[in-house]
């Protein structure tokens, strides 16, 4: 009778597996209950306890998840990139486009990224850790997981548990946040929006541009951008109308879903049930704080130099968490003033928090590969 | 909290070796970045300024075809 014991020998040898049970139960509660990305937290809370029931077969070296994982994140990471795609074609950087200055807003809320690397170099992470770690500040989960994957982070699980759960958090940290750095009068300040019509040619030519930029100056960047941006020209181009919808709707839903469960390889409890996974998520939210600050402290800034005052504000939906950051920051806006609607401004800014994210994901590789 | 920190085998904390790459990161990345998007922004200004340019050159060419047809006609 000993065959109907062994799971049970197994797991009182490795008791550990039974909290990462409870993990992968609260993170389908919050999935469920509280609506916190659903789309990721539920495939990685039950993928959380496939991975950790004794002698599971899916992480053995042919195992499903084991498979999925070596092919479409350690080989080529191309799960998260071609998740950029979909991200690509679901953007509208028509806001963006009638007032390029909000890209500056997009970049400088990226500052938590590297505040965040500092801090946790000087905590002891090593550098590839750290820089792992500080690019859960980019809110953006995809990068995340590029990033972490292509540094080789020991610490992939706890960062994309981090960074999808902040995600979902956006709503609750930056308020607080913002009005920590910013006056009840700055909270108030108007801005005239002119939905200026931007052409048919310069909408395809934008992705194009950016291409070009980003491949220019930071090359490492290019898978991210390329895809994002690749996305976007199929959305803009005109004539490829239903791969555009496929990308937006089935090829997303497809790659969120095996992504989500893919993920779960990396949760296994010997690795995730460790004490620096504490401080990760401590860095993550500190990462997520620095960004916003980042992002509202520029806005100050460049109203010191223009006629036309930007609200403060705009500079939290800076960050890449695309559209939670500029419903937050319109939110605010109309309870601060009923009558002032900042949300295309705020579009404008969070799409741009959208490209910078992915480009900085790819300077973070580019700096740090002479170091590895 | 230094003492808390060596408590973790895994962690170095203050180790300079790592510090101070993680200073270049910040200079580095934060000049690169905004060098990325200053470039973006001059792009999409000047393509925006050729685009509107050559639109109202076409509209004028355009109105001077449409005036001078009535005496082609004529």
């Amino acid at each position: 009778m000993d065959f109907l014991l062994q799971g049970f020998e197994a797991l009182a040898d490795n008791p550990k597996m039974i909290a990462m049970w409870l993990i992968g139960g609260i993170l389908i509660y919050l999935a469920i209950k509280k609506d916190m990305e659903p789309a990721l937290l539920l495939p990685m809370g039950f993928g959380a306890i496939l991975v950790n029931l004794p002698l599971s077969p899916v992480i053995e070296e042919h195992g499903i998840i084991n498979s999925l994982f070596q092919v479409g994140i350690a080989a080529s990471e191309a799960m998260p990139l071609l998740l950029f795609i979909g991200i690509g074609c679901m953007i509208d950087f028509g806001p963006l486009l009638t007032n390029p200055k909000l890209f500056i807003l997009g970049g400088a809320a990226q500052l938590g990224i590297f505040v965040t690397i500092i801090l946790a170099a000087m905590i002891g992470f090593p550098l590839n850790d750290a820089a792992s770690i500080g690019i859960i500040g980019a809110a953006d989960g995809p990068t995340a997981i590029l990033v972490a994957q292509k540094v080789m982070s020991n610490y992939l699980g706890p960062i994309m548990v981090v960074a999808y759960s902040y995600m979902a958090l956006v709503p609750i940290v930056q308020p607080a946040v913002v009005k920590l750095c910013t006056t009840k009068k700055e909270r108030k300040i108007k801005m005239k929006y002119s939905a200026k019509q931007v052409s048919k040619l310069m909408r395809i030519l934008f992705p194009i541009i950016v291409t070009i930029c980003a491949g220019l100056i930071a090359p490492d960047s290019l898978s991210l951008v390329g895809m994002l941006m690749f996305g976007n020209l199929l959305r803009e181009c005109g004539v490829l109308s239903s791969l555009s919808e496929t990308a937006q709707t089935t090829f997303s839903n497809i790659i969120t879903l095996l992504l989500g469960i893919t993920i779960a390889f990396q949760m296994q409890a010997d690795q995730f049930l460790q004490l620096e996974t504490l401080i990760i998520m401590i860095l993550g939210l500190f990462a997520f704080v620095f960004d916003t600050v980042g992002g509202v402290m520029c806005a100050k800034l460049m109203n010191l130099f223009s006629k036309e005052k930007i609200n403060p504000m705009l500079g939290a939906a800076g960050i890449s968490a695309f559209p939670m950051a500029a419903r937050v920051v319109e939110k605010m806006g109309i309870k601060e003033d009923p009558s002032n609607h900042l949300l295309m401004h705020a579009v404008g800014a969070n799409v741009s928090g959208q490209i910078a994210s992915a480009i900085v994901g790819g300077l973070i590789i580019g700096i740090l590969f002479p170091y590895l | 909290m230094l003492n808390m920190l060596l408590a973790f085998e895994n962690l170095q904390p203050m180790n300079w070796e790592v510090i101070k790459p993680a200073l270049n990161f910040l200079w580095q990345g934060l000049l690169a970045i905004f060098v990325v998007i200053g470039l973006i922004i001059l792009c999409v200004k000047v393509t925006s300024f050729a685009i509107a340019k050559s639109a109202e050159i076409k509209k004028r060419r355009e109105e001077e075809k449409n005036a001078q047809s009535p005496d082609d006609n004529s």
